[in-house]
Protein backbone atom coordinates (compact mmCIF):
# COMPACT_ATOMS: atom_id res chain seq x y z
CA UNK A 1 0.00 0.00 0.00
CA UNK A 2 1.69 3.39 -1.12
CA UNK A 3 1.32 6.17 1.29
CA UNK A 4 0.27 9.15 0.09
CA UNK A 5 1.83 12.08 1.59
CA UNK A 6 -0.04 14.73 1.05
CA UNK A 7 2.97 17.47 1.06
CA UNK A 8 2.59 21.39 0.43
CA UNK A 9 4.32 22.18 -2.94
CA UNK A 10 7.26 23.96 -2.19
CA UNK A 11 7.09 27.37 -4.33
CA UNK A 12 9.76 28.59 -6.86
CA UNK A 13 11.82 31.86 -6.22
CA UNK A 14 9.49 33.01 -9.18
CA UNK A 15 6.72 32.50 -6.92
CA UNK A 16 7.74 34.48 -4.37
CA UNK A 17 8.72 37.40 -6.36
CA UNK A 18 5.39 37.20 -8.17
CA UNK A 19 3.33 37.09 -4.65
CA UNK A 20 0.27 39.34 -4.90
CA UNK A 21 1.69 41.69 -1.73
CA UNK A 22 5.19 41.26 -3.46
CA UNK A 23 3.40 43.32 -7.09
CA UNK A 24 1.78 45.53 -4.86
CA UNK A 25 4.99 46.42 -3.68
CA UNK A 26 6.65 46.63 -6.66
CA UNK A 27 3.96 48.73 -8.10
CA UNK A 28 4.85 51.25 -4.98
CA UNK A 29 8.65 51.52 -6.09
CA UNK A 30 7.56 52.43 -9.44
CA UNK A 31 4.82 54.84 -8.14
CA UNK A 32 7.67 56.54 -6.02
CA UNK A 33 10.45 56.86 -8.45
CA UNK A 34 7.66 58.65 -11.03
CA UNK A 35 6.49 60.52 -8.19
CA UNK A 36 9.84 61.91 -7.00
CA UNK A 37 10.43 62.31 -10.69
CA UNK A 38 7.91 65.02 -10.96
CA UNK A 39 8.07 66.17 -7.47
CA UNK A 40 9.39 69.92 -8.55
CA UNK A 41 6.79 70.12 -11.48
CA UNK A 42 3.44 68.31 -10.67
CA UNK A 43 3.12 69.08 -6.34
CA UNK A 44 -0.27 67.87 -6.91
CA UNK A 45 0.51 64.38 -8.90
CA UNK A 46 3.11 63.83 -6.05
CA UNK A 47 0.56 64.23 -3.23
CA UNK A 48 -1.64 61.68 -4.93
CA UNK A 49 0.71 59.36 -5.72
CA UNK A 50 2.87 59.66 -2.55
CA UNK A 51 -0.73 58.88 -0.83
CA UNK A 52 -1.58 56.21 -2.98
CA UNK A 53 1.58 54.27 -1.90
CA UNK A 54 1.09 55.37 1.32
CA UNK A 55 -2.15 53.19 1.32
CA UNK A 56 -0.56 50.34 -0.47
CA UNK A 57 1.59 50.10 2.46
CA UNK A 58 -1.30 49.14 4.68
CA UNK A 59 -2.70 46.85 2.00
CA UNK A 60 0.01 44.42 1.03
CA UNK A 61 0.37 43.48 4.95
CA UNK A 62 -3.40 42.75 4.75
CA UNK A 63 -3.06 41.20 1.34
CA UNK A 64 0.07 38.86 2.37
CA UNK A 65 -2.40 38.05 5.07
CA UNK A 66 -5.69 36.98 3.55
CA UNK A 67 -3.86 35.26 0.17
CA UNK A 68 -1.23 33.20 2.65
CA UNK A 69 1.12 34.88 0.76
CA UNK A 70 3.78 36.32 3.70
CA UNK A 71 7.39 36.18 3.19
CA UNK A 72 10.81 37.90 4.60
CA UNK A 73 11.11 39.18 0.89
CA UNK A 74 7.95 41.27 0.95
CA UNK A 75 8.79 42.41 4.73
CA UNK A 76 12.29 43.54 3.94
CA UNK A 77 11.33 45.40 0.46
CA UNK A 78 8.74 47.32 2.68
CA UNK A 79 10.56 48.28 4.85
CA UNK A 80 13.64 49.67 2.39
CA UNK A 81 10.31 51.03 0.16
CA UNK A 82 9.41 53.03 3.59
CA UNK A 83 12.74 53.98 4.91
CA UNK A 84 13.87 55.58 1.37
CA UNK A 85 10.69 57.21 0.32
CA UNK A 86 10.85 58.85 3.82
CA UNK A 87 14.30 59.79 3.22
CA UNK A 88 14.06 60.52 -0.30
CA UNK A 89 10.76 63.40 0.96
CA UNK A 90 12.94 64.74 4.09
CA UNK A 91 15.81 65.21 1.02
CA UNK A 92 13.53 67.36 -0.90
CA UNK A 93 12.55 69.40 2.28
CA UNK A 94 15.97 70.10 3.11
CA UNK A 95 16.93 71.00 -0.27
CA UNK A 96 13.74 74.27 0.08
CA UNK A 97 13.81 75.02 3.69
CA UNK A 98 16.52 76.47 5.82
CA UNK A 99 18.02 75.42 8.01
CA UNK A 100 18.60 72.29 5.47
CA UNK A 101 20.46 69.89 8.40
CA UNK A 102 17.00 69.94 10.19
CA UNK A 103 15.92 67.43 7.65
CA UNK A 104 19.58 65.76 6.99
CA UNK A 105 19.26 65.07 10.84
CA UNK A 106 15.90 63.49 10.45
CA UNK A 107 16.74 61.49 7.43
CA UNK A 108 19.91 60.27 10.27
CA UNK A 109 17.72 59.53 13.27
CA UNK A 110 14.86 57.54 10.71
CA UNK A 111 17.78 55.43 8.80
CA UNK A 112 19.72 54.98 12.27
CA UNK A 113 16.68 54.19 14.71
CA UNK A 114 15.38 51.56 12.27
CA UNK A 115 18.62 50.21 10.99
CA UNK A 116 19.47 49.65 14.95
CA UNK A 117 15.89 48.05 15.67
CA UNK A 118 15.97 45.42 13.12
CA UNK A 119 19.51 44.34 13.55
CA UNK A 120 18.54 44.11 17.75
CA UNK A 121 14.89 42.07 16.28
CA UNK A 122 17.57 39.49 14.76
CA UNK A 123 20.02 38.88 17.38
CA UNK A 124 16.61 38.73 20.33
CA UNK A 125 14.91 36.18 17.54
CA UNK A 126 11.67 38.22 17.47
CA UNK A 127 9.60 37.86 14.73
CA UNK A 128 8.97 41.83 14.08
CA UNK A 129 10.36 44.97 15.71
CA UNK A 130 6.40 45.78 16.84
CA UNK A 131 6.82 42.82 19.84
CA UNK A 132 8.42 44.70 22.44
CA UNK A 133 6.84 43.38 25.49
CA UNK A 134 9.96 43.29 27.83
CA UNK A 135 10.56 47.32 27.11
CA UNK A 136 10.62 48.74 30.49
CA UNK A 137 9.99 52.31 29.08
CA UNK A 138 6.15 53.58 29.45
CA UNK A 139 6.27 55.28 26.31
CA UNK A 140 7.77 52.82 24.38
CA UNK A 141 4.64 49.77 25.91
CA UNK A 142 2.27 52.77 25.39
CA UNK A 143 3.92 53.35 21.13
CA UNK A 144 3.97 49.87 20.29
CA UNK A 145 1.45 48.32 22.73
CA UNK A 146 -1.64 50.53 21.08
CA UNK A 147 -1.93 50.47 17.38
CA UNK A 148 -4.10 52.86 16.75
CA UNK A 149 -1.57 55.34 18.69
CA UNK A 150 0.91 53.85 16.36
CA UNK A 151 -0.72 54.63 13.49
CA UNK A 152 -1.70 58.21 14.14
CA UNK A 153 2.41 58.74 14.81
CA UNK A 154 3.12 57.74 11.66
CA UNK A 155 0.58 59.03 9.16
CA UNK A 156 1.26 61.92 11.09
CA UNK A 157 4.75 62.08 10.65
CA UNK A 158 4.31 61.71 6.50
CA UNK A 159 1.38 64.32 6.75
CA UNK A 160 3.50 67.02 8.25
CA UNK A 161 6.00 66.34 5.64
CA UNK A 162 3.60 66.53 2.75
CA UNK A 163 1.67 69.73 4.46
CA UNK A 164 5.69 71.42 3.99
CA UNK A 165 5.78 70.01 1.03
CA UNK A 166 3.11 71.98 -0.18
CA UNK A 167 3.69 74.87 1.55
CA UNK A 168 6.84 75.87 0.04
CA UNK A 169 5.85 78.38 -2.38
CA UNK A 170 9.47 79.88 -2.86
CA UNK A 171 12.61 78.12 -3.95
CA UNK A 172 14.53 78.49 -0.29
CA UNK A 173 11.79 78.98 2.69
CA UNK A 174 12.44 79.62 5.94
CA UNK A 175 11.23 76.58 8.51
CA UNK A 176 9.73 78.50 11.43
CA UNK A 177 8.76 81.25 9.42
CA UNK A 178 6.52 78.83 7.38
CA UNK A 179 5.62 77.17 10.78
CA UNK A 180 4.62 80.46 12.24
CA UNK A 181 2.75 81.92 9.76
CA UNK A 182 0.31 79.05 10.11
CA UNK A 183 -0.29 79.92 13.69
CA UNK A 184 -1.45 83.37 12.59
CA UNK A 185 -4.64 82.00 10.51
CA UNK A 186 -5.98 79.25 11.97
CA UNK A 187 -7.52 77.52 8.96
CA UNK A 188 -8.52 73.72 9.04
CA UNK A 189 -5.10 73.20 7.09
CA UNK A 190 -3.19 74.74 10.21
CA UNK A 191 -5.04 72.32 12.60
CA UNK A 192 -3.94 69.12 10.46
CA UNK A 193 -0.54 70.58 10.53
CA UNK A 194 -0.56 71.43 14.12
CA UNK A 195 -2.11 67.84 15.30
CA UNK A 196 0.34 65.95 12.91
CA UNK A 197 3.41 67.91 14.69
CA UNK A 198 2.20 66.38 18.06
CA UNK A 199 2.78 62.96 16.39
CA UNK A 200 5.47 63.43 14.31
CA UNK A 201 7.33 64.49 17.95
CA UNK A 202 5.88 60.89 19.65
CA UNK A 203 7.53 59.34 16.81
CA UNK A 204 10.79 61.37 17.08
CA UNK A 205 11.18 60.72 20.57
CA UNK A 206 10.26 56.78 20.11
CA UNK A 207 12.90 56.50 17.68
CA UNK A 208 15.58 58.14 20.00
CA UNK A 209 14.27 55.60 22.63
CA UNK A 210 14.31 52.50 20.05
CA UNK A 211 18.42 52.97 19.25
CA UNK A 212 19.08 53.09 22.72
CA UNK A 213 16.85 49.84 23.75
CA UNK A 214 18.37 48.46 20.36
CA UNK A 215 22.23 49.29 21.47
CA UNK A 216 21.63 47.83 24.61
CA UNK A 217 20.21 44.75 22.91
CA UNK A 218 23.80 44.60 20.59
CA UNK A 219 25.76 45.21 23.67
CA UNK A 220 24.02 42.17 26.29
CA UNK A 221 24.17 39.59 23.16
CA UNK A 222 28.13 40.09 23.30
CA UNK A 223 28.57 39.94 27.08
CA UNK A 224 25.54 36.93 26.65
CA UNK A 225 28.27 35.08 24.43
CA UNK A 226 30.97 35.55 26.71
CA UNK A 227 29.22 34.03 29.86
CA UNK A 228 28.41 30.26 28.15
CA UNK A 229 31.42 29.74 26.93
CA UNK B 1 40.31 21.35 47.59
CA UNK B 2 38.65 24.70 45.82
CA UNK B 3 38.60 24.20 42.02
CA UNK B 4 39.65 27.58 40.99
CA UNK B 5 37.64 27.90 38.30
CA UNK B 6 39.40 31.24 36.10
CA UNK B 7 35.96 32.51 34.08
CA UNK B 8 36.63 35.64 31.92
CA UNK B 9 34.71 38.30 34.10
CA UNK B 10 31.96 39.27 32.57
CA UNK B 11 31.93 42.76 31.08
CA UNK B 12 28.76 45.18 32.53
CA UNK B 13 26.86 47.01 29.55
CA UNK B 14 28.73 50.27 29.83
CA UNK B 15 32.40 48.91 29.70
CA UNK B 16 31.12 47.64 26.41
CA UNK B 17 30.12 51.18 25.54
CA UNK B 18 33.31 52.25 26.62
CA UNK B 19 35.56 50.41 24.20
CA UNK B 20 37.84 52.31 22.55
CA UNK B 21 36.95 51.54 18.89
CA UNK B 22 33.38 52.23 20.46
CA UNK B 23 34.92 55.55 21.59
CA UNK B 24 36.60 56.54 18.63
CA UNK B 25 33.17 55.65 16.68
CA UNK B 26 31.55 58.60 19.01
CA UNK B 27 34.30 60.90 18.35
CA UNK B 28 33.39 60.21 14.57
CA UNK B 29 29.98 60.64 15.10
CA UNK B 30 30.70 64.27 16.94
CA UNK B 31 32.85 64.74 13.88
CA UNK B 32 30.37 64.52 11.18
CA UNK B 33 27.47 66.11 13.21
CA UNK B 34 30.15 69.06 13.27
CA UNK B 35 31.47 68.76 9.93
CA UNK B 36 27.72 68.96 8.29
CA UNK B 37 27.03 71.94 10.20
CA UNK B 38 29.75 73.90 8.88
CA UNK B 39 29.76 72.22 5.08
CA UNK B 40 28.40 75.66 3.81
CA UNK B 41 30.77 77.79 5.52
CA UNK B 42 33.91 76.08 5.37
CA UNK B 43 34.37 73.74 2.60
CA UNK B 44 37.79 73.08 3.86
CA UNK B 45 37.21 72.46 7.32
CA UNK B 46 34.63 70.18 6.27
CA UNK B 47 36.67 67.94 3.74
CA UNK B 48 39.68 67.67 6.63
CA UNK B 49 36.94 66.69 9.24
CA UNK B 50 34.78 64.04 6.60
CA UNK B 51 38.76 62.54 6.02
CA UNK B 52 39.58 62.08 9.56
CA UNK B 53 36.47 60.11 10.29
CA UNK B 54 36.99 57.96 6.97
CA UNK B 55 40.77 57.49 8.34
CA UNK B 56 39.14 56.47 12.03
CA UNK B 57 36.63 53.93 10.10
CA UNK B 58 39.45 51.75 9.40
CA UNK B 59 41.56 52.70 12.59
CA UNK B 60 38.29 51.56 14.75
CA UNK B 61 38.65 48.01 13.34
CA UNK B 62 42.44 47.98 13.53
CA UNK B 63 42.16 48.57 17.04
CA UNK B 64 39.06 46.37 18.04
CA UNK B 65 41.21 43.65 17.09
CA UNK B 66 44.36 44.54 18.94
CA UNK B 67 42.48 45.48 22.14
CA UNK B 68 40.43 42.56 22.13
CA UNK B 69 37.18 44.55 21.74
CA UNK B 70 35.43 43.38 19.08
CA UNK B 71 31.98 44.03 19.60
CA UNK B 72 28.20 43.76 17.80
CA UNK B 73 27.24 47.15 18.78
CA UNK B 74 30.69 48.80 17.69
CA UNK B 75 30.16 47.28 14.21
CA UNK B 76 26.49 48.44 14.08
CA UNK B 77 27.77 51.70 15.01
CA UNK B 78 30.39 51.76 12.33
CA UNK B 79 27.70 50.37 9.33
CA UNK B 80 25.10 53.37 10.69
CA UNK B 81 27.39 55.86 10.67
CA UNK B 82 29.11 55.14 7.30
CA UNK B 83 25.89 54.98 5.76
CA UNK B 84 24.39 58.16 7.03
CA UNK B 85 27.51 60.11 6.77
CA UNK B 86 27.60 58.80 2.81
CA UNK B 87 24.02 59.61 3.05
CA UNK B 88 24.08 63.40 3.89
CA UNK B 89 27.10 64.09 1.76
CA UNK B 90 24.69 63.03 -1.30
CA UNK B 91 21.64 65.05 -0.03
CA UNK B 92 24.71 68.48 0.51
CA UNK B 93 25.60 67.68 -3.20
CA UNK B 94 21.82 67.00 -4.65
CA UNK B 95 21.28 70.28 -3.09
CA UNK B 96 23.80 71.73 -5.27
CA UNK B 97 23.62 70.10 -8.57
CA UNK B 98 21.21 69.60 -10.93
CA UNK B 99 19.50 67.35 -11.76
CA UNK B 100 19.28 66.83 -8.09
CA UNK B 101 17.23 63.32 -8.25
CA UNK B 102 20.56 61.91 -9.03
CA UNK B 103 21.84 62.22 -5.92
CA UNK B 104 18.84 61.16 -4.58
CA UNK B 105 19.13 57.38 -6.20
CA UNK B 106 22.34 57.22 -4.82
CA UNK B 107 21.32 57.44 -1.52
CA UNK B 108 18.59 55.03 -2.23
CA UNK B 109 20.76 52.80 -3.93
CA UNK B 110 23.43 52.80 -0.93
CA UNK B 111 20.60 52.48 1.94
CA UNK B 112 18.45 49.62 -0.13
CA UNK B 113 21.47 47.83 -1.11
CA UNK B 114 23.24 47.43 2.42
CA UNK B 115 19.92 46.88 3.87
CA UNK B 116 18.96 44.08 2.01
CA UNK B 117 22.14 42.64 2.16
CA UNK B 118 22.21 43.31 6.21
CA UNK B 119 18.78 41.14 6.43
CA UNK B 120 20.44 38.49 3.71
CA UNK B 121 23.77 37.79 6.14
CA UNK B 122 21.29 37.67 9.66
CA UNK B 123 19.24 34.58 7.38
CA UNK B 124 22.43 32.24 5.97
CA UNK B 125 24.04 33.18 9.59
CA UNK B 126 27.18 34.34 7.97
CA UNK B 127 29.69 36.88 9.94
CA UNK B 128 29.91 39.46 7.98
CA UNK B 129 28.28 40.64 4.83
CA UNK B 130 31.64 40.41 3.46
CA UNK B 131 31.97 36.39 3.29
CA UNK B 132 30.17 35.59 0.24
CA UNK B 133 32.31 32.61 -0.87
CA UNK B 134 29.52 31.01 -2.22
CA UNK B 135 28.44 33.93 -4.79
CA UNK B 136 27.82 33.03 -8.28
CA UNK B 137 28.79 36.60 -9.50
CA UNK B 138 32.19 36.90 -10.98
CA UNK B 139 32.46 40.83 -10.12
CA UNK B 140 30.90 39.67 -6.38
CA UNK B 141 33.58 37.09 -6.07
CA UNK B 142 36.44 39.92 -7.24
CA UNK B 143 35.16 42.56 -5.22
CA UNK B 144 34.57 41.10 -1.57
CA UNK B 145 37.69 38.30 -2.32
CA UNK B 146 40.26 41.07 -3.21
CA UNK B 147 40.18 42.98 -0.35
CA UNK B 148 42.28 45.77 -1.98
CA UNK B 149 40.25 46.00 -4.86
CA UNK B 150 37.55 46.35 -2.82
CA UNK B 151 39.08 49.33 -0.41
CA UNK B 152 40.27 51.12 -3.81
CA UNK B 153 36.08 50.93 -4.85
CA UNK B 154 34.89 52.48 -1.34
CA UNK B 155 37.70 54.83 -1.09
CA UNK B 156 37.00 56.06 -4.91
CA UNK B 157 33.45 56.80 -4.23
CA UNK B 158 33.96 59.02 -1.19
CA UNK B 159 36.80 61.03 -3.16
CA UNK B 160 34.62 61.43 -6.06
CA UNK B 161 31.44 62.84 -4.01
CA UNK B 162 34.15 65.09 -2.08
CA UNK B 163 35.63 66.12 -5.40
CA UNK B 164 32.22 66.90 -6.56
CA UNK B 165 31.42 68.89 -3.50
CA UNK B 166 34.77 70.99 -3.81
CA UNK B 167 34.12 71.71 -7.38
CA UNK B 168 30.46 73.50 -6.65
CA UNK B 169 31.03 77.21 -6.81
CA UNK B 170 27.59 78.45 -7.70
CA UNK B 171 24.45 77.72 -5.36
CA UNK B 172 23.00 75.75 -8.24
CA UNK B 173 25.33 73.92 -10.61
CA UNK B 174 25.14 71.56 -13.40
CA UNK B 175 25.97 68.52 -13.59
CA UNK B 176 26.91 68.19 -17.33
CA UNK B 177 26.21 71.44 -17.77
CA UNK B 178 23.58 70.76 -20.43
CA UNK B 179 22.49 74.45 -20.45
CA UNK B 180 26.15 75.57 -21.90
CA UNK B 181 26.45 72.47 -23.99
CA UNK B 182 23.01 73.35 -25.53
CA UNK B 183 24.54 76.79 -26.02
CA UNK B 184 27.06 75.22 -27.82
CA UNK B 185 25.28 73.83 -30.58
CA UNK B 186 22.79 76.61 -31.19
CA UNK B 187 25.99 79.28 -31.52
CA UNK B 188 27.47 76.46 -33.87
CA UNK B 189 24.63 76.85 -36.14
CA UNK B 190 24.69 81.00 -35.85
CA UNK B 191 28.18 80.50 -36.20
CA UNK B 192 28.01 78.45 -39.72
CA UNK B 193 25.33 80.58 -41.28
CA UNK B 194 27.43 83.97 -40.86
CA UNK B 195 30.50 82.16 -42.46
CA UNK B 196 29.30 79.75 -45.53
Amino acid sequence: MAINKSRPKKPSKLSVYLYIPNIIGYVRVLMNVYAFAICFTNKQLFCILYFISFVCDGIDGWAARKFNQVSTFGAVLDMITDRISTACLLVILSQVYRPGLTFVSLVALDIGSHWLQMYSTFLLGKASHKDVKDSTSWLFRAYYGNRMFMAYCCVACEVLYISLYLLAEKPTEHLMDVLLSLTKEISPFSILVGLSLFGWAIKQVVNVIQMKTAADICVLHDINKKESP
